[in-house]
């Protein structure tokens, strides 16, 4: 649902440059992929809208409840432990994944030897499914799996825990491998970025004796102030889309602990049964999406005009 | 096979629905995948996708197809989906016609939604059936819905070698049980496996067994079905009894599912492990000739002893479109032949529900169905009696109470909240 807010509304951009005659190839090419659209996406999720003001088991008729749905969340505390876990994921694995990703990119934008093999491992991840990825660091994580024998191995045999069976850590070693793989996404953007920033401007502030520092303060990061943008829709969409990974290393297990607004989401879906109640925090999860990022896009748009 | 364009379109179909909750539960008028054909030919939903079982579904199809009787289609479906998708495939406009699935109140309650076929004709053929069969097979309404065709057990497993080199031998009582606990313990093995990483509903075995043996059948099930409350000071009895061997447990077990628990017991890391025949599956052959089990050991003698005994079999959709060509199926399923032949195909450890079906010939299975048959009291596991929506209240609090046995009136209060939840949706 999130992900189609943000194509409608690059569609709409795009669609206000056009021409007093308009071809005919235009118009298919602008109506058939919407009526496609309108099938599989608008009224699916108006449907949803509609599924979150009912109470529905998937067998017999929604009844309709009114905002019953939403008052319900106030007082659940799964709700409240899962939106406080997307909070923890929309800070540290947009933040970690940003700060990461920009400094990778920074250290290996320059052309030297070799630095394609370090492109090349850091991407890697990526092209993992977060599935495979996930069964991975299960492997990693099992008792006297590699994370315990290296503890160990240092002397650190104390800090030995069931990482992904821990309440206390469940969380935290989920948002491990999602990161490893994020980090070497955003590098990728982040190095498309720095490839279009002119030379002429670094030449410039070198001769005006700005050091390495200063350039990439006044110089690297107001250029990328594009590519900012696309990662931080990524980033926001992705974290709160994140669902694989969290699924298929814990479940949202050990008894909740590692919770986010979309797994609970299915589960209150496809385990419960309460399809209204499901429907209801796929609307606050469209909600925050659309919140962040507007707030975002908006003011990027302020400073351009 | 190289996908053509109707497998095409129907992943899409498949992606389009799983985008979105809504999309996905929306989309009841379409997609029944499988029915669709109208030329007499049965359309046969089978969750049963672990490759032993699948190729016995596909000999049974075989075989029925030979008898003349009529024409099945076999379409198996990975089970997850399945479950997801069982309600979708019932209400749809053009459902799939015959379904594998469990017996006791997982089928009634679609009984009660009214969308399933009344196969009370095809029982005329099953009169041999044991009455608790029949009960489970039967709505609230008082119809029989369900043909049940196998069923399998729950029991405490151990290797019989371990046992042996740690001189303990298998108890009867919970007294006995705690003994032989400590002695394992002793030898520096955990005594009491377990799986609960990915597969943390094999927690409710304990609870299912402890409030069966301290509380009984009907209780255990009244509570299952809403009508009682999970703060209930009997049920709070049943933890008091758990904490009691909670020492015993493998810690490890929490991080790890079924199947390596399985590993753990067969490689001498722990010492026993409550769990179904269905284990066996993924446990080497050889190591299955040392293996046995005991019944869960017995802590009030007064209560009458009740066993799990998870029941399979088939049900079928009120929309079938060839009612008659159904029920011939489904009495072709109920027959001792048609089980054998499944049994004997797939891991071997299941038992027909037929009583004149013959069960795979090895010491443990005897002993398995001499346990089941000499119950007072027959209960399903607690998903099948209850409800599939009802299982992640028991795995958030039985798992929670593994790891906090100190909250356990907070665990039982947030546990009822759920469930209650549950029961009014």
């Amino acid at each position: 649902m999130t992900a189609s807010a943000i194509e409608v509304k690059t569609r709409a951009g795009s669609a206000k440059r056009r021409s007093p005659r308009v071809s005919p190839l235009i118009l298919a090419f602008v109506f058939v992929p919407f009526a496609v659209e309108a099938v599989w996406v608008f009224w699916p999720a108006l449907q949803g809208f509609w599924l979150s003001l009912t109470n529905w088991d998937g067998l017999s008729a929604p009844t309709f409840v009114g905002f019953g749905n939403f008052g319900d969340m106030v007082s659940d505390p799964i709700f409240r432990t899962a939106l406080k876990n997307t909070a923890i994921w929309l800070v540290l694995f947009g933040g970690l994944s940003v700060a990461g990703g920009f400094g990778m990119a920074l250290l290996l934008q320059k052309e030297r030897r070799g630095v394609g093999i370090y492109r090349a491992a850091l991407f890697t991840p990526v092209v993992f499914s977060l599935v495979v990825t996930a069964l991975i660091w299960r492997v990693f994580y099992q008792p006297d799996g590699l994370v315990d024998s290296v503890l160990r191995g240092v002397g650190l045999g104390d800090l030995v825990r069931p990482w992904l069976a821990d309440p206390d850590t469940a969380l935290y070693a989920v948002i491990v491998p999602a990161l490893w793989r994020q980090i070497g996404y955003v590098m990728v953007l982040y190095l498309a970025g720095l490839k279009a920033v002119d030379p002429a401007l670094y030449e410039a502030a070198r001769m005006d004796g700005a050091s390495a520092l200063q350039r990439t303060r006044y110089v690297t990061i107001p250029q990328l102030k594009g590519v900012n943008s696309v990662v931080l829709s990524v980033i926001v969409i992705d974290s709160l889309r994140s669902f694989d990974i969290v699924w298929s290393m814990t479940k949202g297990g050990p008894y909740h602990s590692s919770e986010l607004l979309s797994t609970y989401m299915y589960s209150t879906a496809f385990q419960s049964t309460q399809l209204g109640y499901a429907s209801a925090i796929a609307v606050v999860i469209f909600l925050l999406a659309l919140a962040v990022i507007l707030g975002y896009l908006i003011r990027a748009f302020r400073e351009e005009t | 096979m190289a996908p053509d364009r109707r497998t095409f379109l129907k992943g899409l179909g498949a992606l389009g629905a799983a985008a979105l909750v809504p999309g996905c539960a929306t989309s009841t008028t379409s997609s029944g995948g499988g029915g669709g054909s109208a030329t007499g030919e049965i359309a046969l939903q089978s969750n049963l996708s672990a490759e032993q079982a699948k190729a016995a579904m596909e000999k049974l199809v075989e075989a029925y197809n030979k008898t003349g009787g009529g024409t099945v289609k076999l379409n198996t479906v990975a089970s997850e989906i399945f479950r997801t998708q069982l309600p979708t495939y019932l209400t749809s406009a053009n459902p799939p016609d015959v379904y594998t699935w469990y017996a006791g109140s997982v089928a009634n309650s679609y009984a009660e939604k009214d969308l399933l076929l009344d196969v009370t004709s095809v029982w005329d053929s099953m009169g041999n059936y044991p009455k608790s069969m029949q009960t489970l097979s039967t709505s609230a309404a008082g119809a029989k819905i369900f043909v049940p065709t196998s069923y399998y057990w729950w029991g405490m497993f151990y290797r019989k070698s371990n046992f042996a080199k740690w001189g303990v031998t298998p108890p009867k009582t919970w007294a006995e049980f705690v003994q032989v606990c400590e002695k394992i313990q002793a030898q520096g093995i955990p005594p009491i496996g377990i799986g609960l990483g990915d597969t943390p509903w094999v927690a409710s075995a304990w609870f299912d067994y402890l409030n069966i043996r301290i509380n009984g059948a009907p209780f255990h099930r009244d509570l299952l079905a809403g009508k009682g409350d999970f703060t209930d000071p009997k049920v709070k009895a049943v933890f008091t009894k758990w904490r009691e061997v909670l020492p015993y447990f493998d810690p490890k077990g929490k991080s790890f599912p079924f199947q390596e628990a399985t590993s753990a017991l067969l490689g001498g890391k722990t010492g026993m492990f409550l769990i179904g025949t269905f284990f066996a599956d993924s446990a080497p052959k050889d190591a299955l000739d040392d293996i046995d089990f005991f019944q869960f050991p017995i802590i009030d003698p007064k209560v009458p002893v009740a066993e799990e005994a998870p029941t399979d079999g088939y049900f079928a959709s009120k929309k079938a479109k060839d009612p008659e060509a159904v029920k011939k199926f489904l009495t072709y399923l109920a027959t001792p032949e048609a089980q054998e032949l499944y049994v004997q195909n797939s891991s071997g450890t299941a038992i027909p529900a037929n009583p004149d079906g013959k069960a795979a010939d090895t010491p443990l299975v005897a002993k398995g169905k001499a346990m089941v048959n000499s119950a007072a009291e027959l209960t399903q596991f607690f998903n099948r009696d209850s409800s599939d929506a009802l299982q992640p209240t028991a795995d958030a609090a039985l798992t929670k109470f593994l790891d906090k046995p100190d909250q356990i009136d907070q665990i039982l209060e947030d546990w009822q909240a759920a469930a209650s939840k549950v029961f009014q949706a």
